[in-house]
Order: structure tokens, then sequence, then C-alpha cells
């Protein structure tokens, strides 16, 4: 089964985004976390970012997220500005932000039953949800009882349950280990063939970022900009099969490559 | 099938004899030990006579008078009703201190203006012995209870104030981009997230609190009571009663003791996530 391709309409805009912190004390210089992103991702588009630490990745994330304003530009979803967080841009954290007073099954819910959905409405989405990350039997389990992966998964279906737009996630799979890293990817690439949101994706690993995206970005050190840009044509839905692909290695050859000149540059620390 | 290549026989080793485990002595064995062997020595140093009676009584002598107190009463008010008045005091003002100290400091912390507006004359406040207030208060209420619950309520509320407004603070911040990404307004963001995250905290105000209340409504009738635990303790201190004043003080940190496992039992119901 093959996906169609999504309608080109721009999703998110960059446009002109720079982003600085200012110094805490006298003897510092501001730091400049983005010079210059513009930047355009579609409808429904996966789009993987690359690049060394402190290259800006997180703050792109937060201003797309709203948790943060840029010094200089705008970010545009359906052409209106960013002015502040809001559940159409679901994010999906590095680290679990589960409360941990809640079960599983609250957590979930929170964000839909505080905004006024009736629970008829939500209840059957979030036991879906909940099976389709194959949690339904730890509905009522606390996150502390759960792994890592576990923990993620359920980050998934909170920010699944508002069927948001967007989805922003921000290294969500770096500090599990290997097998459930693929897993969780082939998990996302499931949902995102029911739900279709617009992806925007941060992550160290190289064979990820290709593996799941339709673009990948990669970002130069500190100031950030974008130094390349490639396109995935492989089609969806990808499998295992698709990581011995002759297309599949160039890409990763040139990715990390791209990303490795940036790292060794002089003066970065990796 | 592929043919498995034919698994290979280990011979079987001669059993070796391993000395026994080692039992672990549990851990109740070295209290009760270290327990009784203070009671030994107070014992021995007493009945030797090593040291006086009039410094510190024997085991017996205590035993004797704590039997007498119960069933006669110290000043011809029953015992229970020393204990009954010392925990009035101390209850009253601790609830009355806590219901105002949690929410205001829940929201000193959750709010800037509203920690700028409060946080200098909390400081202000927060180093202030609440003992150095007693004349005070005898002063405003008498020697009645209202003074004495004033004081335990002025104790209470700093404390639970403080630290309800450092868990406020504490919540990571992780914990309100979530609350925001998911549609969280402020006041469920209030309700839903800072307050939960912030009752481990709350806890520990409320643990410092009650010891601290307890300490005070013994320091406050010692000075201006009829009854109580802090008033049977000087009394009897002047009357050189010295057995009933060992009593006293040993009856406030049992009672003390309690109060603390009975806030620890109720935390450990409701923070069962508390450092997962």
């Amino acid at each position: 089964m093959h996906v169609a391709e999504s309608p080109s309409t721009t999703k998110i805009a960059f446009r002109g985004v720079a982003k600085s912190y200012p110094a805490k004390r006298s003897t510092q210089r501001a730091t400049v976390a983005l010079e210059r992103l513009d930047v355009d991702i579609r409808t429904a588009e996966i789009v993987s970012v690359l690049g060394p630490t402190g290259c800006g990745k997180s703050s792109a994330l937060n201003l797309i997220a709203g948790f943060e304003t840029p010094t200089t530009g705008a970010v545009f979803l359906d052409d209106k500005r960013v002015e502040g967080p809001g559940p159409d841009r679901a994010v999906v954290f590095q680290q679990a932000a589960l409360f941990p007073w809640l079960t599983v099954y609250e957590n979930v819910t929170l964000g839909v039953k505080c905004r006024g959905v009736p629970a008829s409405d939500y209840e059957p989405r979030a036991h879906r949800l909940l099976e389709e990350v194959g949690l339904e039997t730890f509905e009522r389990h606390f996150p502390y009882q759960l792994s890592g992966g576990m923990q993620q998964r359920v980050q998934i279906a909170r920010a699944l349950i508002s069927s948001p737009k967007v989805l922003l996630m921000d290294e969500p799979f770096g500090a599990l280990d290997y097998q459930t890293r693929i897993f969780m990817q082939e998990l996302l690439l499931r949902l995102w063939v029911e739900y279709r949101p617009t992806v925007f994706f941060i992550t160290h690993d190289v064979a990820e970022a290709i593996f799941i995206s339709d673009r990948v970005l990669v970002m130069s050190r500190r100031p950030g900009r974008v130094k390349l840009s490639v396109d995935v044509h492989a089609l969806k839905p990808r499998n295992a099969d698709f990581l011995g692909t002759p297309e599949f290695i160039a890409l990763q050859k040139q990715l990390l490559q791209a990303v490795q000149e940036e790292v060794s540059a002089n003066g970065s620390v990796p | 099938m592929s043919a498995f290549p034919a698994l290979q026989e280990v011979p079987s080793q001669p059993v070796v004899e391993l000395p026994p485990p080692r039992r672990r002595v549990p851990d109740a064995v070295w209290s009760a030990l270290s327990i009784g062997s203070i009671f030994l020595v107070w014992w021995a140093v007493t009945t030797s006579g090593l040291v006086g009676p009039d410094y510190l009584p024997t085991p017996q002598a205590l035993f004797g008078e704590f039997v007498g107190l119960v069933e006669n009463g110290y000043r011809g008010i029953p015992l229970w009703q020393h204990i009954f008045a010392s925990l009035f005091r101390t209850l009253t003002g601790f609830v009355l201190g806590v219901i105002v100290g949690v929410p205001t400091g829940l929201m000193t912390g959750y709010s800037r203006v509203g920690s700028a507006m409060v946080s200098p004359l909390m400081a202000f406040i927060r180093p202030i012995p609440p003992i150095a207030f007693i004349p005070m208060a005898v002063l405003y209420f008498g020697l009645g209870e209202v003074g004495k619950i004033a004081l335990i309520f002025f104790t209470a509320f700093n404390y639970a104030h403080v630290n309800s407004h450092a868990g406020a603070v504490n919540v990571p911040i992780a914990y309100y981009r979530a609350a925001e990404s998911i549609g969280l307004t402020r006041v469920q963001t209030f309700f839903r997230v800072v307050l939960p995250a912030a009752i481990p905290t709350i806890f520990t105000g409320l643990k410092v609190a009650m010891a601290l209340s307890w300490a005070v409504v013994v320091a406050a009738e010692l000075v201006g009571a009829q009854r109580g635990l802090g008033f049977m303790i000087s009394d009897a201190a002047q009357l050189f009663r010295i057995p009933v004043v060992f009593i006293g003080i040993a009856l406030i940190g049992v009672i003390g003791l309690l109060l603390n496992l009975l806030l620890s039992l109720i935390e450990a119901r409701l923070v069962h996530w508390k450092g997962r």
C-alpha cells in the first residue's frame, strides 16, 4: 500500500527567524542560538532536524511550540503568527513530562478534559490510542511503574488525543535502548499514516532521521542556520527493508558527513 | 530443520560444601539493644546512688509517679485533661495556620506579582522565633486560650507558607510546558499541576510546622496557663516534684512523635508517587 502525496500547502513557516538569549552577566556575550531561519514545512510532512549540540534545534522547536518568541522574524502556522503554546501543536519531550500523581489514562486525557471536551468524545479515543501504542493493560498504572519507553508511548498518546495538526518531538527516543527505539520509530510511522500530523522531529540519530522523514535538515553549529536539506524519496509506509537500499545508504553517508563537518569545526565541542 | 551439533555433556562437578549463609541480625534487635542498654545504665546509675534522685529519678520511681498521675491527676486535674489542653491549643492553631498558610504560599509561589508583594514581608517575619512573641501575645490576648492559639497559628502559618511557596516555585518547568501544550489555562495549571506537584514540599512544611507548634505551645504554657503539659512541667519544677517534670517531658516527646507519625502516614497515602 502506498500513501498518496499530501497536498503541498505550507503548514509551518519560519520567516527571517533569529533567536538570541541575553547575557546573564556583563562578562558574557549574548548567545545567538539561531542566526536566520527561512524554512517551509508542508502539511503532513515529516521533517527531521540533525545538528551538533547547541545548534539551536530545540530553540527552533520551542519557537514553533510557542514556549519562546523569536528575537527577530516570526513563525507562522497556517499563515497565522504563533503567539503561544496550544494543543494544536502537541509536544513530546525527551524526558517524559508526565504528571506522576495521575494514572496513564488520566495523563492522556487531562488536556482534553480540561478543555471541556465531553467524556463520551475523548474516552473511546483515549482507549484506542493506548491500545495502538500497546499500553491498554497499563491504563491504571502510574508513570513511575513504567519503563522509559512506555512513558514515551504515554506521551505520544497524550499528544495525539486532540488530533493535533502539528507534532513536535524533541529527541523523544534519545534515552531509549536500540530495540525500543526501532519499535517507537515504526509506531510513529503507523500513527502518522492514521493521523497525518505535520511532524517536526529533532534527533541525533542519522539513521532514525532518514527512516522516518520526508525531509532531513542539517543545521550548522551555533549560531544555527540550515546548512543542508535533503528529500527522502522512498515511499511510505517503510519498513526494515528500506535500511539496506542504495538511497538510504547514500543519504546516510551524505548526512553523516554534513553533521561531522559541523561537529568537528574549530572550537566546537561535540 | 537443520541439524544442530550434538550437545556436549558437561561432566558433573563434585558438589562443593558451602558454609551456611550468615544470617543478618534484624535492625530491630540493634534498636532494642540500644534502648535496653540506656535503661540499664539509667537504672544502675540511679539505684546505686551514683546520681541523686533530685537530678535523675530511678526508673521505678518514675513509673510509680506516672501511675499516680494517671490515677490522681496533677493539681486536681486529671492527666488526660492536661494532655488534651495542650493538644487542643496546638491542633487548633496548627489547622488554622495551615488553612491560611498553604493557599497563600502556593499563590505567592505561583504568581510573580504575588511573590513580589508578600515575600519581603515573610522574609522579615520568618527569622523571628515565635517564642519572642509570647509577651506580646499575653499583652494583647491575656493569659487565656486565644493568646496561645494565636501564637501557634502564627508559627504554623509561617512554616506552612514558606514551604508551600517553595513547593510552588520548584515545580519543574517541564510540567509547565506540558500543561501549556495540552491546553490548560493558568487557573487549571495552578490547581491541577502546581498544587499536586507541591504537595511533597507542603508536607515537609506541615511536619516542621507541627513539631514547632508543639514546642511553642509548651513554651507558651510555661509562661501563663492553668493546665496543660507545659504548665505541669513548670509547676512541678517549682514544687521540686522532679519525677513529674520528667514524665511531662517524656509525654511531650511521645506525643510529638505520634503527631509526626500521623502526618507521615497521611503523606504516604497522598504522595505515594513521591521520590520515584
